[in-house]
């Protein structure tokens, strides 16, 4: 059975949030539910002394930014239950506090093939992380699977 | 090179492990990545009960969080030579679950001296030796100021 989804999706901007405001506190919980302890993320007078100049957001907080999920309207078959396979991530700029995020997502790529369990369907959805400078933050590529 | 830490670029070489480094998630540890992560509304991540009803065997760990260990691991690694992470690529092959005794390891698979490059593979593995979640990594190493 093949994906029943219109192809005219692809490429297509699907969502635009609302910048949303990233706060200290919410790099420091960040990072306190991680662990980190790298003083780039966590101390001021060592992050000086680093690349970034000043204390950032880990780069995995990139991923704590949702991506929208209006595309499984358009596919139907990924709303009867798909599976969260990965994320691909490019980082281009660190997150500071105080910054306005938003996140441009479009369908990257829709594709099937089989294999050793069957025939599985695989969407990616690209985000395109901004800043409230319109600089580009990160490139995320959200990736999911189904089962056909 | 245990892997612990790298001082340079030069250091660094084909094969080099990263970690193993030990990982124990308890269940309010990852509750505390979802309310860190926004995720703290999606039960599959946060109640055993209503993670079985979705057919799970319990509560699971967000992919995000294991992605976001996997590139602490990586950071940790890179931080002491100057090194960034420019890019990485994460698979989600099976459910984390919390309370096992995981492991976070991996090991150099490249080094471009002109680029200032090192890929790293990277992962992490049940009890039985099964990987969970796979990642490959792009660090880009800057000279110190």
């Amino acid at each position: 059975m093949a994906l029943d989804y219109d192809p005219s999706i692809i490429g297509k901007v699907f969502e635009e949030t609302d910048p949303v405001a990233v706060s200290a506190q919410e790099i420091k919980d960040f990072c306190a539910a991680v662990g980190e302890t790298n003083p780039w993320y966590t101390d001021e007078a060592a992050a000086r002394k680093g690349p970034y100049g000043e204390v950032v957001a880990p780069p995995m907080f990139a991923l704590t930014f949702r991506n929208g999920r209006h595309f499984f309207q358009n596919i139907p078959h990924f709303g009867k239950g798909g599976f969260d396979a990965g994320r691909d991530v490019e980082f281009v700029k660190p997150v500071r506090a105080g910054d306005q995020i938003t996140l441009v997502s479009h369908v990257k790529e829709i594709y099937e093939k089989t294999g050793r369990s069957g025939a599985m369907y695989f969407v990616t959805v690209r985000s395109t992380v901004k800043n409230q400078n319109k600089e580009v933050v990160a490139h995320i590529d959200h990736r999911f699977m189904g089962r056909l | 090179m245990s892997g612990k830490e790298v001082k340079t670029l030069e250091n660094i070489q084909i094969g080099d492990n990263i970690g193993p480094q030990p990982l124990f998630l308890a269940k309010d540890s990852v509750r505390a990545y979802c309310n860190a992560a926004g995720l703290a509304g999606v039960p599959r991540f946060t109640d055993d009960e209503l993670a079985r009803k979705e057919g799970l065997p319990g509560m699971i760990t967000p992919g995000n969080m294991s992605a976001a260990l996997i590139g602490k691991l990586v950071t940790d690694w890179a931080q002491p030579a100057n090194g960034r992470l420019v890019r990485i690529g994460t698979t989600y092959r099976s459910p984390v679950l919390p309370e096992h005794n995981l492991s976070l390891q991996g090991f150099v698979t490249q080094v471009d001296h002109s680029e200032h490059t090192a890929e790293v593979d990277i992962w992490i593995e049940n009890e039985d030796g099964d990987r969970l979640v796979t990642a490959t990594a792009t660090v880009k190493f800057e000279p110190k100021a």
